[in-house]
């Protein structure tokens, strides 16, 4: 049956860079060992299962450099290894206790497949998962992206000099991971304002997503709303992200995610559990804390965490599967009403946070596999494309000048700047203006080595402290005290090593401890903030 | 309020930053001698700010704030490209300090407000 719309599923993979090799267990890293084992390798096993079925994915991926940096991390993928092992052996140690309660054993058997599966793929790729990710490019099944290289909210970046950094490492990071030009750019937050035009097409980007209103705003300018790309003036591609496909997907609430036979996020084992059984597994403090093992369902909406029922795996896929078909009649039923109202194919958006998909949401990954495979096996009059594969087919998109905008709560830039995280902005600048302000003085000097590598780790250090992350976390109340300390940190040691430069006495040992921490972008020349004309 | 535990920076500064289409977020950090100044009473205690269209240099608003503060939430006014500037009383007279960059309102989309990111359900829910 030939396509009567298309569908591009866009998932942004993004973690903050947390690396501490001098801890053998850090708290925070857990969030890159849980995003692996939870939503990277399920989902790079859907996507090579599907591949190797002759099933073409066709999704698109956004790898934040930062992310990018800590897949490739040596000392991270020996942490993660040991991460893996442990919860084996915890897993092992749970399928004889629940040996004789047949509702437990089923969680747990599923539980320690998860875990063997992820050992298995790590094991596959010695650990480097990027290899896979590419290998799916390289053979067509799926498009990969990039996103600025800290993940810096780019409207709030007032000075130039630093969105023109954020973007150049970001692309020369992409080149050198995946062998090729990064075409699309997926906007931190989806956070737009119209002069990031320039400086995506400068930076060698053809085309970026933005959020549905960003292109409401363009008002008559965009007749076919978000089911449309559009360019700008200079010839920027663009994409809207559609709001109704991805609440279905997104609202605890109201969405999928929130069906009571679908597992329960916030009970984790590692609360339930006995502390002297679960010590082995803890911290090194032996508090308590997420073992990532959620034995437990959703059950209904407002269930207290203690009245939770066993999450039972067999009808939670049932509910995959219908939630699968609801999800393509509703994109087909989208498709039918714009072709009654316009004669035309739309294209539907579907944009996400990677880690919805398996972490937050255990079974997204069943849904993604479902969605795919149906649209193939049905026949169904829809059809998943890539951006580049869109642009490359569709007539010359319609220019527009779409509105500021992002996908943060408000739709504008509440949630980074407010009263909880507003007293990191000081800081984020005093590093960025001297950074950019010694670029300048030193840009066309001849500099000893070691000049040279204290200006470029203050480069890494001034693009650590622009992460949205810390900002996010903070007005969240998760994590604070880690994220103001981060931050605290990045500015502190740029300005500290761009002062050692300037009066000429590098501390050589502290350079190479923060070399061995922020060890990401291995290409960095601090030049890339020096100051030019041409944006 | 958190603070960061920073020295004082070498210069002065002054930084505009959208917030959402009514409001523009400011902060502006001073240079020990200029803190020096304020503290000796060269200035009086508070600065006004001044917030002005780019398009007309006409004025937006303006708010005072003990200098110490460091930042304020301005309302954007009609929004669009705007600059703020900083003033400090001396002698009677109003003094200008600093001049921010420019910074864009967004301006106000019908359903923006309904773009509530999703993923904030799971992320606010509280921990055990």
């Amino acid at each position: 049956m030939s396509s009567r719309g298309s569908l591009m599923f866009l998932l942004h993979a993004h973690l903050p860079y947390v690396n501490h090799p001098q801890d053998s267990a850090f708290l925070e890293e857990s969030w890159f060992f849980e995003a692996v084992v939870e939503t990277y390798v399920p989902l790079i096993s859907v996507l090579e299962r599907l591949s190797a079925e002759g099933i073409r994915p066709g999704v698109t991926i956004s790898i934040s450099p930062t992310l990018g940096a800590m897949l490739e991390n040596e000392a991270l993928e020996r942490k993660l290894g040991i991460y893996v092992e442990s919860r084996l052996e915890l897993l092992e140690k749970e399928l004889e206790r629940a040996k004789d309660d047949p509702a437990l054993l089923k969680i747990v058997q599923l539980y320690h497949a998860l875990y063997a599966e992820a050992a298995e793929l790590l094991h596959k790729y010695s650990g480097d998962l990027i290899t896979p990710l590419k290998a799916l490019q390289h053979a067509g099944q799926i498009e990969i992206i990039t996103t600025a290289a800290t993940h810096a909210v780019l409207p709030l970046l007032a000075r130039p000099e630093a969105v023109r950094a954020q973007l150049a490492v970001a692309a020369e990071d992409y080149q050198d991971r995946f062998n090729r030009k990064a075409a699309g750019f997926w906007l931190p937050e989806c956070a737009y304002e119209p002069r990031l035009n320039s400086y995506l097409k400068l930076s060698g980007f053809d085309y970026t997503f933005m959020e549905s209103h960003a292109v409401e705003a363009a008002g008559e300018q965009a007749p076919n709303g978000v089911y449309s790309p559009y360019r700008t003036s200079n010839g920027l591609g663009l994409f809207a992200r559609d709001a109704a496909s991805s609440r279905e997907v997104w609202s605890a609430k109201f969405g999928y995610p929130g069906d009571p036979a679908y597992r329960e996020f916030y009970r984790d084992y590692g609360y339930d559990g006995d502390l002297e059984y679960l010590k082995p597994y803890l911290g090194n403090d032996g508090a308590r804390r997420p073992l990532g093992l959620k034995y437990h369902r959703i059950t209904g909406p407002g269930a207290d965490l203690a009245a939770k029922q066993y999450y039972d795996p067999d009808e939670a896929l049932a509910r995959v599967e219908a939630h699968a078909t609801d999800f393509l009649d509703r994109r087909q039923r989208q498709t039918d009403d714009f072709y009654a109202d316009r004669g035309g194919r739309p294209l539907i958006v579907s944009c996400y946070d990677a880690e919805l998909f398996g972490h937050w949401w255990f079974e997204g990954p069943a849904f993604l596999e479902a969605v795919i495979r149906r649209i193939r096996t049905e026949r169904l009059p829809l059809q998943f494309v890539t951006p580049t594969e869109y642009l490359n087919s569709c007539q010359e998109p319609q220019e527009i000048a779409p509105g500021m905008s992002s996908w943060g709560e408000n739709g504008y830039f509440d949630p980074w700047v407010n009263e909880s995280n507003d007293f990191i902005y000081p800081a984020v600048y005093a590093a960025t203006d001297k950074m950019i302000e010694t670029a300048n003085r030193f840009r066309n000097q001849d500099l000893n080595s070691l000049a040279t590598r204290a200006l470029n780790q203050a480069a890494r250090e001034t693009l650590l402290s622009q992460s949205s992350d810390w900002a996010f976390l903070l007005y969240i109340g998760s994590h604070s005290d880690y994220a103001k300390g981060r931050l605290e940190d990045h500015s502190a040691n740029a300005l500290r090593l761009l002062g050692e430069v300037i009066e000429k006495r590098v501390d050589e040992q502290a350079l190479a401890a923060l070399e061995r921490k922020n060890n990401l972008f291995p290409r960095i020349d601090f030049r890339i903030f020096a100051s030019v004309s041409k944006f | 309020m958190p603070e960061l535990s920073a020295p004082p920076p070498a210069e002065d500064r002054l930084v505009l930053l959208p917030k959402n289409p009514g409001t523009f977020f400011v902060f502006w950090q001073f240079s020990a001698s200029r803190a020096d100044a304020f503290h000796s009473s060269s200035f009086a205690s508070e600065i006004e700010l001044r917030l002005s269209y780019s398009d007309d240099n006409s004025q937006a608003g303006a708010h005072r704030a003990p200098w110490q503060a460091g930042r304020a939430y301005l309302p954007a006014g009609r929004g669009g490209g705007c600059v703020a500037a900083l003033y400090a009383l001396r002698n009677g007279a109003w003094e200008k300090l600093l001049e921010s960059n420019q910074a864009f309102a967004p301006a106000p989309a019908g359903m923006a407000a309904d773009r509530a990111y999703a993923s904030m359900e799971f992320l606010k829910r509280a921990q055990p």
